[in-house]
Protein backbone atom coordinates (compact mmCIF):
# COMPACT_ATOMS: atom_id res chain seq x y z
CA UNK A 1 0.00 0.00 0.00
CA UNK A 2 2.78 2.38 0.96
CA UNK A 3 4.56 1.44 -2.25
CA UNK A 4 1.49 2.43 -4.28
CA UNK A 5 1.33 5.75 -2.52
CA UNK A 6 5.02 6.39 -3.24
CA UNK A 7 4.50 5.56 -6.92
CA UNK A 8 1.47 7.86 -7.09
CA UNK A 9 3.13 10.77 -5.30
CA UNK A 10 6.33 10.57 -7.33
CA UNK A 11 4.66 10.35 -10.73
CA UNK A 12 2.33 13.26 -9.98
CA UNK A 13 4.74 15.69 -8.34
CA UNK A 14 8.37 14.63 -8.41
CA UNK A 15 8.58 13.02 -11.83
CA UNK A 16 5.69 14.83 -13.47
CA UNK A 17 5.41 13.60 -17.04
CA UNK A 18 5.07 17.04 -18.59
CA UNK A 19 7.12 19.21 -16.28
CA UNK A 20 9.95 16.87 -15.30
CA UNK A 21 10.12 14.30 -18.07
CA UNK A 22 9.05 16.70 -20.87
CA UNK A 23 6.74 14.15 -22.48
CA UNK A 24 3.40 15.09 -24.00
CA UNK A 25 4.32 18.71 -24.72
CA UNK A 26 2.11 18.83 -27.85
CA UNK A 27 -1.25 18.52 -26.09
CA UNK A 28 0.15 20.45 -23.12
CA UNK A 29 0.71 23.53 -25.28
CA UNK A 30 -2.13 22.90 -27.68
CA UNK A 31 -5.08 22.29 -25.38
CA UNK A 32 -4.18 24.28 -22.26
CA UNK A 33 -5.62 27.52 -23.58
CA UNK A 34 -9.13 26.95 -22.27
CA UNK A 35 -9.78 25.31 -18.92
CA UNK A 36 -12.71 23.14 -20.01
CA UNK A 37 -10.91 21.61 -23.01
CA UNK A 38 -7.84 21.11 -20.80
CA UNK A 39 -9.95 19.17 -18.29
CA UNK A 40 -11.60 17.09 -21.03
CA UNK A 41 -8.28 16.24 -22.62
CA UNK A 42 -6.76 15.32 -19.23
CA UNK A 43 -9.67 12.99 -18.44
CA UNK A 44 -9.18 11.26 -21.77
CA UNK A 45 -5.43 10.94 -21.12
CA UNK A 46 -5.98 9.49 -17.60
CA UNK A 47 -8.36 6.92 -19.05
CA UNK A 48 -6.04 5.98 -21.92
CA UNK A 49 -2.94 5.78 -19.73
CA UNK A 50 -4.65 3.68 -17.07
CA UNK A 51 -6.20 1.26 -19.52
CA UNK A 52 -3.02 0.99 -21.62
CA UNK A 53 -0.99 0.15 -18.52
CA UNK A 54 -3.52 -2.50 -17.53
CA UNK A 55 -3.62 -4.12 -20.96
CA UNK A 56 0.06 -3.93 -21.87
CA UNK A 57 1.26 -5.51 -18.60
CA UNK A 58 -0.25 -8.98 -19.27
CA UNK A 59 0.71 -8.79 -22.95
CA UNK A 60 4.30 -8.11 -21.98
CA UNK A 61 4.50 -10.63 -19.13
CA UNK A 62 2.66 -13.54 -20.74
CA UNK A 63 3.19 -13.11 -24.46
CA UNK A 64 6.34 -11.16 -25.18
CA UNK A 65 8.83 -12.03 -22.45
CA UNK A 66 8.31 -15.86 -22.39
CA UNK A 67 8.89 -15.95 -26.16
CA UNK A 68 11.88 -13.62 -26.09
CA UNK A 69 10.06 -10.99 -28.12
CA UNK A 70 11.09 -7.89 -26.18
CA UNK A 71 12.07 -6.26 -29.47
CA UNK A 72 8.40 -6.23 -30.48
CA UNK A 73 7.44 -4.19 -27.42
CA UNK A 74 7.24 -0.78 -29.08
CA UNK A 75 5.15 -1.83 -32.05
CA UNK A 76 2.77 -4.00 -30.04
CA UNK A 77 2.21 -1.26 -27.48
CA UNK A 78 1.52 1.31 -30.17
CA UNK A 79 -1.01 -1.09 -31.69
CA UNK A 80 -2.80 -1.52 -28.37
CA UNK A 81 -2.82 2.22 -27.61
CA UNK A 82 -4.12 3.10 -31.08
CA UNK A 83 -6.97 0.61 -30.81
CA UNK A 84 -7.83 1.84 -27.32
CA UNK A 85 -7.98 5.48 -28.35
CA UNK A 86 -10.12 4.67 -31.39
CA UNK A 87 -12.55 2.79 -29.15
CA UNK A 88 -12.65 5.59 -26.59
CA UNK A 89 -13.31 8.12 -29.34
CA UNK A 90 -16.26 6.07 -30.62
CA UNK A 91 -17.66 5.69 -27.11
CA UNK A 92 -17.31 9.38 -26.30
CA UNK A 93 -18.98 10.30 -29.60
CA UNK A 94 -22.03 8.29 -28.58
CA UNK A 95 -22.23 8.95 -24.87
CA UNK A 96 -20.89 12.50 -24.47
CA UNK A 97 -21.45 14.45 -27.72
CA UNK A 98 -20.55 17.90 -26.29
CA UNK A 99 -17.17 16.57 -25.15
CA UNK A 100 -16.65 15.06 -28.59
CA UNK A 101 -17.45 18.41 -30.21
CA UNK A 102 -14.97 20.15 -27.97
CA UNK A 103 -11.98 17.88 -28.52
CA UNK A 104 -12.88 15.40 -31.27
CA UNK A 105 -9.81 16.24 -33.31
CA UNK A 106 -7.43 15.94 -30.39
CA UNK A 107 -8.30 12.36 -29.42
CA UNK A 108 -6.37 10.71 -32.27
CA UNK A 109 -3.45 12.95 -31.30
CA UNK A 110 -3.26 11.12 -27.98
CA UNK A 111 -2.39 7.98 -29.93
CA UNK A 112 0.91 9.35 -31.13
CA UNK A 113 1.49 11.10 -27.85
CA UNK A 114 4.87 10.10 -26.50
CA UNK A 115 3.57 10.42 -22.96
CA UNK A 116 1.25 7.44 -23.35
CA UNK A 117 3.89 5.21 -24.92
CA UNK A 118 6.34 6.59 -22.37
CA UNK A 119 4.27 5.52 -19.39
CA UNK A 120 3.81 1.93 -20.60
CA UNK A 121 7.49 1.54 -21.42
CA UNK A 122 8.50 3.09 -18.08
CA UNK A 123 6.24 0.63 -16.25
CA UNK A 124 8.41 -2.13 -17.65
CA UNK A 125 11.79 -0.50 -17.21
CA UNK A 126 10.90 0.19 -13.56
CA UNK A 127 9.79 -3.44 -13.18
CA UNK A 128 6.46 -2.53 -11.63
CA UNK A 129 3.83 -5.08 -10.66
CA UNK A 130 0.42 -5.12 -12.35
CA UNK A 131 -1.22 -2.80 -9.84
CA UNK A 132 1.94 -0.74 -9.69
CA UNK A 133 1.68 -0.25 -13.45
CA UNK A 134 -1.96 0.74 -13.29
CA UNK A 135 -1.34 3.18 -10.45
CA UNK A 136 1.63 4.58 -12.35
CA UNK A 137 -0.52 5.00 -15.47
CA UNK A 138 -3.40 6.68 -13.72
CA UNK A 139 -0.99 8.77 -11.67
CA UNK A 140 0.84 9.91 -14.80
CA UNK A 141 -2.52 11.02 -16.19
CA UNK A 142 -3.32 12.87 -12.98
CA UNK A 143 0.09 14.57 -13.13
CA UNK A 144 -0.67 15.51 -16.72
CA UNK A 145 -3.99 16.98 -15.60
CA UNK A 146 -2.32 18.93 -12.82
CA UNK A 147 0.22 20.40 -15.23
CA UNK A 148 -2.48 21.30 -17.79
CA UNK A 149 -4.83 22.93 -15.29
CA UNK A 150 -2.02 24.90 -13.67
CA UNK A 151 -0.79 26.05 -17.04
CA UNK A 152 -4.28 26.98 -18.21
CA UNK A 153 -4.41 29.34 -15.25
CA UNK A 154 -1.00 30.76 -16.10
CA UNK A 155 -2.05 31.30 -19.70
CA UNK A 156 -5.23 33.05 -18.63
CA UNK A 157 -3.07 35.51 -16.69
CA UNK A 158 -0.70 35.86 -19.64
CA UNK A 159 -3.59 36.98 -21.87
CA UNK A 160 -4.12 40.05 -19.71
CA UNK A 161 -0.44 40.78 -19.05
CA UNK A 162 1.55 43.40 -20.92
CA UNK A 163 3.94 41.19 -22.89
CA UNK A 164 6.72 42.78 -24.99
CA UNK A 165 5.92 42.52 -28.67
CA UNK A 166 8.80 40.20 -29.60
CA UNK A 167 7.72 37.68 -26.95
CA UNK A 168 3.99 37.56 -27.68
CA UNK A 169 2.39 34.23 -28.48
CA UNK A 170 4.55 31.11 -28.48
CA UNK A 171 7.78 32.58 -26.98
CA UNK A 172 6.22 33.78 -23.74
CA UNK A 173 4.19 30.58 -23.48
CA UNK A 174 7.33 28.46 -23.65
CA UNK A 175 9.12 30.69 -21.15
CA UNK A 176 6.17 30.43 -18.76
CA UNK A 177 6.12 26.65 -19.18
CA UNK A 178 9.80 26.41 -18.33
CA UNK A 179 9.33 28.54 -15.21
CA UNK A 180 6.48 26.26 -14.05
CA UNK A 181 8.77 23.31 -14.72
CA UNK A 182 11.53 24.87 -12.59
CA UNK A 183 9.04 25.40 -9.78
CA UNK A 184 8.25 21.68 -9.79
CA UNK A 185 11.93 20.96 -9.23
CA UNK A 186 11.20 21.95 -5.67
CA UNK A 187 9.69 18.51 -5.18
CA UNK A 188 12.94 16.70 -5.85
CA UNK A 189 14.25 14.74 -2.92
CA UNK A 190 10.88 14.68 -1.13
CA UNK A 191 10.36 10.97 -1.70
CA UNK A 192 13.65 10.00 -0.07
CA UNK A 193 13.23 12.34 2.87
CA UNK A 194 9.55 11.73 3.50
CA UNK A 195 9.21 7.99 3.05
CA UNK A 196 12.66 6.59 3.69
CA UNK B 1 22.56 -14.46 -55.94
CA UNK B 2 19.56 -16.71 -55.30
CA UNK B 3 21.81 -19.24 -53.59
CA UNK B 4 23.04 -16.60 -51.08
CA UNK B 5 19.47 -15.69 -50.22
CA UNK B 6 18.56 -19.34 -49.75
CA UNK B 7 21.50 -19.84 -47.41
CA UNK B 8 20.52 -16.80 -45.32
CA UNK B 9 16.89 -17.84 -45.23
CA UNK B 10 17.62 -21.39 -44.16
CA UNK B 11 19.68 -20.16 -41.18
CA UNK B 12 16.47 -18.97 -39.50
CA UNK B 13 14.52 -21.63 -37.78
CA UNK B 14 10.93 -21.64 -38.93
CA UNK B 15 9.77 -21.37 -35.34
CA UNK B 16 11.63 -18.09 -34.80
CA UNK B 17 9.69 -16.39 -37.56
CA UNK B 18 6.33 -18.03 -37.07
CA UNK B 19 5.81 -17.24 -33.40
CA UNK B 20 6.40 -13.45 -33.53
CA UNK B 21 4.31 -13.19 -36.70
CA UNK B 22 1.54 -15.18 -35.06
CA UNK B 23 1.62 -13.12 -31.88
CA UNK B 24 1.73 -9.76 -33.65
CA UNK B 25 -0.92 -10.87 -36.13
CA UNK B 26 -3.06 -12.25 -33.34
CA UNK B 27 -2.93 -9.04 -31.34
CA UNK B 28 -3.70 -7.00 -34.46
CA UNK B 29 -6.68 -9.23 -35.23
CA UNK B 30 -8.06 -8.99 -31.69
CA UNK B 31 -7.67 -5.21 -31.66
CA UNK B 32 -9.29 -4.92 -35.07
CA UNK B 33 -12.28 -6.96 -33.92
CA UNK B 34 -12.52 -4.85 -30.77
CA UNK B 35 -12.68 -1.64 -32.78
CA UNK B 36 -15.25 -3.12 -35.16
CA UNK B 37 -17.40 -4.33 -32.26
CA UNK B 38 -17.31 -1.03 -30.43
CA UNK B 39 -18.10 1.02 -33.51
CA UNK B 40 -21.12 -1.25 -34.07
CA UNK B 41 -22.35 -1.02 -30.48
CA UNK B 42 -21.77 2.69 -30.12
CA UNK B 43 -22.78 3.91 -33.55
CA UNK B 44 -24.27 7.39 -33.77
CA UNK B 45 -26.94 8.17 -36.33
CA UNK B 46 -25.21 10.50 -38.76
CA UNK B 47 -26.91 13.40 -40.42
CA UNK B 48 -26.80 12.58 -44.14
CA UNK B 49 -26.41 16.17 -45.14
CA UNK B 50 -23.46 16.51 -42.77
CA UNK B 51 -21.83 13.45 -44.32
CA UNK B 52 -22.27 14.90 -47.81
CA UNK B 53 -20.86 18.28 -46.78
CA UNK B 54 -17.96 16.55 -45.02
CA UNK B 55 -17.03 14.64 -48.19
CA UNK B 56 -16.75 17.94 -50.09
CA UNK B 57 -14.35 19.48 -47.56
CA UNK B 58 -10.57 19.12 -48.03
CA UNK B 59 -10.09 16.94 -44.87
CA UNK B 60 -7.07 18.98 -43.80
CA UNK B 61 -8.42 19.51 -40.26
CA UNK B 62 -6.40 22.71 -40.01
CA UNK B 63 -8.96 24.71 -38.04
CA UNK B 64 -8.62 27.84 -40.21
CA UNK B 65 -12.42 27.99 -40.43
CA UNK B 66 -12.57 28.40 -36.68
CA UNK B 67 -14.21 25.05 -35.97
CA UNK B 68 -12.68 21.87 -34.52
CA UNK B 69 -11.62 20.15 -37.72
CA UNK B 70 -13.55 19.69 -40.96
CA UNK B 71 -16.24 17.72 -39.10
CA UNK B 72 -16.99 20.79 -36.97
CA UNK B 73 -17.48 23.00 -40.03
CA UNK B 74 -19.58 20.32 -41.75
CA UNK B 75 -21.82 20.04 -38.69
CA UNK B 76 -22.30 23.80 -38.52
CA UNK B 77 -23.14 24.06 -42.21
CA UNK B 78 -25.55 21.13 -42.04
CA UNK B 79 -27.39 22.69 -39.09
CA UNK B 80 -27.93 26.04 -40.74
CA UNK B 81 -24.60 27.85 -40.79
CA UNK B 82 -24.63 30.32 -43.61
CA UNK B 83 -21.04 31.18 -44.43
CA UNK B 84 -19.75 28.79 -47.09
CA UNK B 85 -16.54 30.71 -47.66
CA UNK B 86 -14.82 29.86 -44.38
CA UNK B 87 -12.43 27.27 -45.77
CA UNK B 88 -9.28 28.76 -47.36
CA UNK B 89 -7.86 25.33 -48.18
CA UNK B 90 -10.81 24.40 -50.38
CA UNK B 91 -10.04 27.06 -52.92
CA UNK B 92 -12.47 29.34 -54.80
CA UNK B 93 -14.57 26.44 -56.11
CA UNK B 94 -15.48 25.08 -52.67
CA UNK B 95 -18.27 27.57 -51.79
CA UNK B 96 -20.00 26.78 -55.10
CA UNK B 97 -19.81 23.02 -54.41
CA UNK B 98 -21.10 23.54 -50.89
CA UNK B 99 -23.88 25.72 -52.23
CA UNK B 100 -25.02 22.90 -54.52
CA UNK B 101 -25.02 20.39 -51.64
CA UNK B 102 -26.82 22.68 -49.22
CA UNK B 103 -29.25 23.95 -51.82
CA UNK B 104 -28.31 27.55 -51.11
CA UNK B 105 -27.21 30.06 -53.69
CA UNK B 106 -23.75 31.26 -52.68
CA UNK B 107 -24.22 35.00 -52.54
CA UNK B 108 -21.57 37.64 -52.42
CA UNK B 109 -21.16 38.74 -48.82
CA UNK B 110 -22.55 42.17 -48.10
CA UNK B 111 -20.70 44.67 -45.95
CA UNK B 112 -21.55 44.52 -42.25
CA UNK B 113 -23.77 47.11 -40.54
CA UNK B 114 -23.14 48.91 -37.28
CA UNK B 115 -25.06 48.10 -34.10
CA UNK B 116 -25.05 49.66 -30.63
CA UNK B 117 -24.70 46.93 -28.01
CA UNK B 118 -26.60 48.56 -25.19
CA UNK B 119 -30.25 48.62 -24.09
CA UNK B 120 -29.72 50.77 -21.03
CA UNK B 121 -32.45 53.30 -21.71
CA UNK B 122 -33.60 55.89 -19.18
CA UNK B 123 -36.13 53.33 -17.98
CA UNK B 124 -33.58 50.58 -17.36
CA UNK B 125 -30.90 52.71 -15.68
CA UNK B 126 -30.77 55.67 -13.33
CA UNK B 127 -28.52 58.70 -12.95
CA UNK B 128 -25.76 58.80 -10.36
CA UNK B 129 -25.29 62.54 -10.52
CA UNK B 130 -26.57 65.52 -12.41
CA UNK B 131 -24.24 66.29 -15.27
CA UNK B 132 -24.14 69.95 -16.28
CA UNK B 133 -21.09 69.94 -18.52
CA UNK B 134 -20.77 69.94 -22.32
CA UNK B 135 -23.32 67.60 -23.79
CA UNK B 136 -20.99 65.27 -25.67
CA UNK B 137 -20.35 61.62 -24.81
CA UNK B 138 -16.58 62.10 -24.72
CA UNK B 139 -16.85 64.94 -22.19
CA UNK B 140 -19.33 63.14 -19.99
CA UNK B 141 -17.23 59.98 -20.12
CA UNK B 142 -14.24 61.99 -18.86
CA UNK B 143 -16.19 62.90 -15.71
CA UNK B 144 -16.15 59.61 -13.71
CA UNK B 145 -17.31 57.59 -16.73
CA UNK B 146 -20.54 59.49 -17.25
CA UNK B 147 -23.70 60.14 -15.21
CA UNK B 148 -25.46 56.80 -15.84
CA UNK B 149 -25.75 54.13 -13.17
CA UNK B 150 -24.09 51.74 -15.61
CA UNK B 151 -20.64 53.05 -16.47
CA UNK B 152 -20.29 50.64 -19.39
CA UNK B 153 -23.50 51.75 -21.06
CA UNK B 154 -24.54 54.33 -23.62
CA UNK B 155 -24.41 57.94 -22.41
CA UNK B 156 -26.79 59.15 -25.08
CA UNK B 157 -25.38 62.56 -25.93
CA UNK B 158 -24.95 61.56 -29.57
CA UNK B 159 -21.26 61.59 -30.51
CA UNK B 160 -22.11 58.74 -32.87
CA UNK B 161 -25.05 60.71 -34.32
CA UNK B 162 -22.59 63.52 -35.11
CA UNK B 163 -20.16 61.08 -36.72
CA UNK B 164 -22.76 59.52 -39.01
CA UNK B 165 -23.12 61.45 -42.27
CA UNK B 166 -26.00 59.25 -43.48
CA UNK B 167 -28.38 60.13 -40.67
CA UNK B 168 -28.66 56.49 -39.65
CA UNK B 169 -28.42 56.96 -35.87
CA UNK B 170 -31.05 58.35 -33.49
CA UNK B 171 -31.19 58.86 -29.73
CA UNK B 172 -34.29 57.10 -28.45
CA UNK B 173 -35.08 56.77 -24.75
CA UNK B 174 -31.62 58.07 -23.83
CA UNK B 175 -29.55 55.62 -25.89
CA UNK B 176 -28.29 55.55 -29.47
CA UNK B 177 -30.12 53.29 -31.93
CA UNK B 178 -28.81 52.58 -35.43
CA UNK B 179 -31.16 52.14 -38.39
CA UNK B 180 -29.67 49.19 -40.27
CA UNK B 181 -31.44 50.11 -43.49
CA UNK B 182 -29.70 53.48 -43.61
CA UNK B 183 -26.28 52.29 -42.44
CA UNK B 184 -23.67 52.44 -45.20
CA UNK B 185 -20.96 50.50 -43.32
CA UNK B 186 -18.49 53.39 -43.29
CA UNK B 187 -17.65 52.52 -39.63
CA UNK B 188 -17.11 56.18 -38.64
CA UNK B 189 -19.41 55.75 -35.62
CA UNK B 190 -17.29 52.96 -34.16
CA UNK B 191 -14.37 55.11 -32.91
CA UNK B 192 -16.75 57.95 -32.02
CA UNK B 193 -18.21 56.04 -29.08
CA UNK B 194 -16.05 56.48 -25.94
CA UNK B 195 -17.60 53.36 -24.39
CA UNK B 196 -16.78 51.25 -27.48
CA UNK B 197 -20.36 50.03 -27.74
CA UNK B 198 -20.69 49.98 -31.52
CA UNK B 199 -19.91 46.73 -33.33
CA UNK B 200 -20.21 45.68 -36.96
CA UNK B 201 -22.53 42.73 -37.52
CA UNK B 202 -23.24 40.86 -40.80
CA UNK B 203 -26.01 42.40 -42.89
CA UNK B 204 -27.57 39.55 -44.85
CA UNK B 205 -26.94 36.97 -42.14
CA UNK B 206 -29.21 37.70 -39.21
CA UNK B 207 -27.79 37.03 -35.77
CA UNK B 208 -28.88 37.17 -32.14
CA UNK B 209 -26.99 39.72 -30.07
CA UNK B 210 -26.14 40.27 -26.42
CA UNK B 211 -26.94 43.97 -26.21
CA UNK B 212 -24.78 44.68 -23.20
CA UNK B 213 -21.11 45.33 -22.59
CA UNK B 214 -20.79 45.33 -18.82
CA UNK B 215 -18.13 43.20 -17.15
CA UNK B 216 -19.64 43.20 -13.68
CA UNK B 217 -20.71 39.98 -11.97
CA UNK B 218 -24.46 39.39 -11.79
CA UNK B 219 -25.11 40.92 -8.39
CA UNK B 220 -23.35 44.16 -9.26
CA UNK B 221 -25.07 44.42 -12.65
CA UNK B 222 -28.52 44.15 -11.10
CA UNK B 223 -27.83 47.26 -9.04
CA UNK B 224 -27.08 49.37 -12.09
CA UNK B 225 -29.23 48.21 -14.98
CA UNK B 226 -32.44 46.16 -15.24
CA UNK B 227 -31.60 44.66 -18.60
CA UNK B 228 -27.87 43.95 -18.34
CA UNK B 229 -26.03 40.65 -18.79
CA UNK B 230 -25.61 38.96 -15.40
CA UNK B 231 -23.22 36.24 -16.64
CA UNK B 232 -25.52 33.40 -15.60
CA UNK B 233 -24.15 31.44 -18.63
CA UNK B 234 -27.50 29.82 -19.46
CA UNK B 235 -27.07 30.98 -23.05
CA UNK B 236 -23.58 29.49 -23.29
CA UNK B 237 -24.89 26.10 -22.20
CA UNK B 238 -27.90 26.03 -24.49
CA UNK B 239 -26.28 27.20 -27.75
CA UNK B 240 -26.11 24.25 -30.20
CA UNK B 241 -23.21 25.67 -32.21
CA UNK B 242 -21.14 26.87 -29.22
CA UNK B 243 -21.39 30.39 -30.67
CA UNK B 244 -21.48 32.05 -27.24
CA UNK B 245 -18.47 32.48 -25.00
CA UNK B 246 -17.89 34.37 -21.78
CA UNK B 247 -15.59 37.36 -21.78
CA UNK B 248 -15.04 38.39 -18.15
CA UNK B 249 -18.65 38.20 -16.91
CA UNK B 250 -20.14 39.12 -20.28
CA UNK B 251 -21.70 36.75 -22.82
CA UNK B 252 -20.61 37.38 -26.40
CA UNK B 253 -22.30 35.83 -29.43
CA UNK B 254 -20.16 35.20 -32.50
CA UNK B 255 -22.38 36.33 -35.41
CA UNK B 256 -20.53 34.03 -37.83
CA UNK B 257 -21.50 30.96 -35.78
CA UNK B 258 -25.07 31.93 -34.85
CA UNK B 259 -27.69 29.85 -36.67
CA UNK B 260 -30.68 31.89 -35.45
CA UNK B 261 -32.31 29.15 -33.41
CA UNK B 262 -33.29 31.57 -30.64
CA UNK B 263 -32.57 29.23 -27.72
CA UNK B 264 -30.35 31.82 -26.03
CA UNK B 265 -33.12 34.42 -26.25
CA UNK B 266 -35.55 32.01 -24.56
CA UNK B 267 -33.34 31.29 -21.57
CA UNK B 268 -31.93 34.78 -20.93
CA UNK B 269 -33.41 35.88 -17.57
CA UNK B 270 -32.79 39.61 -18.00
CA UNK B 271 -33.68 39.70 -21.71
CA UNK B 272 -30.26 41.13 -22.40
CA UNK B 273 -30.16 39.11 -25.64
CA UNK B 274 -32.04 40.54 -28.61
CA UNK B 275 -33.50 38.81 -31.64
CA UNK B 276 -32.33 39.83 -35.11
CA UNK B 277 -35.60 41.67 -35.78
CA UNK B 278 -35.91 43.19 -32.33
CA UNK B 279 -34.14 46.42 -33.18
CA UNK B 280 -36.63 48.91 -31.83
CA UNK B 281 -38.72 46.71 -29.59
CA UNK B 282 -36.70 47.24 -26.43
CA UNK B 283 -37.79 50.84 -26.12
Amino acid sequence: MKEMFIILFSVIFVDNFVLSKFLGICPFLGVSKKLNTAMGMSMAVILVMGMSSAITYPINTFLLVPNGLEYLRTIVFILVIAALVQSIETIIKKLLPPLYDALGVYLPLITTNCAVLGVVLLNISNSLSFWGSVVNGVGAGIGFMLAMVLFAGVRARLEKADVPKFLRGLPITLIAASIVSVSFMGFKGIIEKLFA
Amino acid sequence: MPINILIVLSSFSFREILIPVAILGGIALVMGLLIALISRLFSVKTDELQVEVMSALPQANCGACGFTGCEGYAKWLASGGQDMGKCPVGGPSLPITLGKILGVVAQASQPPVAHVMCKGTNENTSKRYEYTGTKTCASAHAVFSGPNSCTYGCIGFGDCVEACQFDAIDIVGGIAVINELKCKSCEKCVPACPKKLIFMIPKNHKTYKVECRNHWPGGETRKHCKIGCIACQRCVKVCPTLAIHMDNNLAVIDPEKCINCGKCFEVCPTKSISTPENIYMHL
